[in-house]
């Protein structure tokens, strides 16, 4: 049983300073180099697949609104490389057309989740007090809460927009975020840097913004890759139901839906769309796994004490469910 | 212990509270006049008569002030009264019970083959920790999170209904009905038990006390049957509660797909139809059921503390 180190609980604040992400850029290559093979194939994945949803306006074979009714279902052929929906649109150009909005909005939702429950984990871990209580009670019902109920409860309430759209995501998605930025912090606000600041009379401002975010961010990076993906099949589900994008517009999930009743005619139509989903998904999940578990390797003994350690010591079921994601 | 439970208790039956407030106020966001909303989804003509909605507005008591409403909303809901639906005309109680009984069936059986399958792959991996059926398994739980369930669906129906004609493709007529939306829905929390199962048996494994109970002549079965399952699996069993509460109404999508009549579906439709009394009921009781399990398991995580287990049970 290892004592759990300052360096060892929070490993990659210690040695490789993420607040110098900017400076990090710079020796991309060689960081790459040295983490773990899943972040490298999840990287690789991802990264193709957004260049090839950047350069979609100029590498699409067709318009993916122009129909063709005189070929309609057509089997993939050279001239249409994954067929013809019921419309006689060119699949493949549908494909990557329809991933630009999936990802859009996944990429937007999680950047305002993450800036919520970064905010408010931060908050709350210096506050402590009612609000506290409070917030993490609230954390407490959300995190396994289903997606699907909340977005169903505001289009009952406001109909469908994307702006309810992202409202859904975002109510349930701050709250692993949150979670974890009160732990890291309430962690930071324990070491003897922070003392030192204070008593030279830095601001809580100041403390929060150059000794807790970037010692935070680095666990917190690794994790929302994970939700990225999770986001990612959640928008699908959605626009699948018809309450994500809005028919003129079609994404992956609404093209599934859209091609069900044809699959046995054409398989490829269901195929195609979903295996996109599934491929991007997989990317990012690859992605977070690795970071995390790049972090988490050289310190695998210290790893039980590290989680059990923190300042509130009870254990609830919250708990599993984050460590279920790592 | 009581402390802890009476303050669990509360913020249940607050968070009820607040839940039902927003669900009551459904009908008065977004248009002006409930009453003329209830009249338009009875009645498809768009036309109506000032003096009908007048007299229909005072018999439902929708003149009165809201917080009164409110209240008069509330007494009914607590008794199981939410009113008549809209589109089927049968009492949102009844269709609320029928759809639950549906959804914890298709969710227990779901859960509980994800987990029969899962607790060996975890436990094995954990043996095997950092060898190939570790990487394996790790892929593995990596690939059934990333699979969208609107995917997996459509194409085991395609496989094994349309093609193969083993099973049937949407309904809900006997056990037969069950078995593809269960496995289809059993994907995602067979990946999260493997892994938990995974990560609490590593730290069960390098317990002193299985060092132990392998030192008195216990072979490697015999101590993780005996010792290790009892101290790894209370994780386990947490996060089957977790997905419990979360799926009863959160599988709307497998549940459209392969048209079972369970909560999730009814939720959906009546939110499709604009039917009031039935979003209503279905969002509140929704949220009780989650609340109500994650309640219990707090409770059950507090009193099973694996601590307490190891220091008055097996070592």
């Amino acid at each position: 049983m290892a004592r759990p180190s300052p360096a060892a609980a929070n490993p990659p604040a210690g040695d490789r300073r993420p607040n110098r992400f900017a400076a990090g850029l710079t020796t991309v290559p060689r960081a790459v180099r040295h983490q773990h093979w899943a972040f490298k194939v999840g990287l690789v994945l991802f990264g193709v697949i957004v260049a090839v949803l950047i350069l979609t306006p100029w590498i699409a074979p067709y318009d993916p609104d122009a129909t063709d009714l005189a070929n309609r279902l057509a089997h993939p052929s050279s001239a249409h490389w994954l067929g013809t929906d019921q419309l006689g649109r060119d699949e493949l150009s549908r494909v990557m057309y329809g991933g630009r909005f999936s990802v859009t909005i996944a990429a937007i939702t999680l950047v305002l989740s993450a800036v919520i429950g970064i905010v408010l984990g931060a908050v709350v871990a210096r506050r402590r007090g009612i609000l506290d209580e409070f917030v993490m009670r609230l954390v407490d019902l959300l995190i396994a809460f289903p997606e699907v109920v909340v977005a169903l409860f505001l289009v009952a309430m406001f109909g469908t927009s994307y702006l309810v759209l992202i409202a859904a995501l975002t109510v349930v998605g701050w709250t692993p975020f949150a979670r974890m930025m009160r732990g890291q912090a309430l962690e930071i606000y324990t070491k003897e840097y922070i003392e030192a600041a204070e008593a030279q009379g830095c601001s809580r401002s100041f403390v929060l913004f150059r000794h807790v975010l970037p010692n935070a961010l680095g666990p917190i990076f690794a994790i929302s890759w994970l939700r990225f993906g999770h986001k990612l099949i959640i928008v699908g589900s959605l626009s699948y139901l018809g309450l994500g994008v809005q028919p003129p517009a079609s994404d992956w999930g609404s093209m599934l839906a859209d091609a069900q009743p044809y699959m046995q005619r054409l398989p490829v139509l269901v195929l195609a769309p979903g295996l996109a989903i599934f491929l991007t998904a997989l990317s990012v999940t690859l992605l977070g796994q690795g970071l995390g578990l790049a972090g988490r390797r050289p310190t695998r003994e210290a790893a039980p004490d590290a989680t059990a350690a923190p300042v509130t010591g009870t254990v609830t079921a919250p708990d599993v469910m984050e460590k279920a994601t790592l | 212990m009581w402390r802890f439970i009476a303050r669990r208790v509360v913020v249940l039956i607050a968070t009820l509270l607040v839940v039902s407030v927003l669900a009551f106020l459904i009908p008065y966001v977004g248009t002006a006049d409930p009453a003329r909303t209830i009249l338009q989804a009875r009645v498809a003509d768009k036309a109506l008569d000032p003096a009908t909605v007048d007299a229909l507005r005072a018999e439902l008591g929708l003149d009165q002030p809201l917080p009164v409403q409110y209240l008069d909303w509330l007494r009914h809901a607590v008794t199981g009264d939410f009113g008549f639906s809209f589109t089927s005309k049968a009492p949102v109680a009844q269709l609320i019970a029928n759809a639950f009984s549906v959804s914890v069936t298709l969710a227990l059986t779901a859960l509980l083959l994800a987990l029969v399958l899962a607790l060996p792959l975890g436990i094995f991996a954990a043996m095997r920790a950092g060898r190939e059926v570790d990487h394996g398994v790790t892929i593995l739980t990596q690939v059934l999170v990333a699979l969208p369930e609107y995917w997996v669906a459509p194409v085991s129906i395609l496989v094994f209904a349309l093609t193969l004609g083993w099973l049937p493709s949407a309904g809900w007529r006997g056990p037969a009905w069950v078995i593809l939306p269960a496995c289809v829905l059993a994907l995602r929390p067979l990946a999260y038990f493997a892994r938990v199962a995974r990560a609490s048996m590593v730290e069960v494994l390098n317990a002193p006390y299985m060092v132990a109970a392998r030192a008195r002549g216990l072979g490697t079965a015999g101590a993780i049957s005996r010792h290790g399952l009892r101290n790894g699996m209370t994780p386990v069993m947490t996060l089957f509660s977790l997905w419990l509460a979360s799926l009863i109404g959160g599988s709307v999508v497998v549940e459209v797909i392969f048209a079972v009549p369970g909560m999730g579906r009814l939720l959906y439709e009546a939110v499709v139809n604009r039917d009031i009394p039935l979003i209503q009921a279905g969002i509140v009781s929704i949220v009780f059921v989650v609340v109500v399990i994650n309640t219990l398991t707090d409770l059950a995580y507090a009193m099973l503390n694996p601590a307490v287990t190891v220091s008055d049970g097996t070592a």
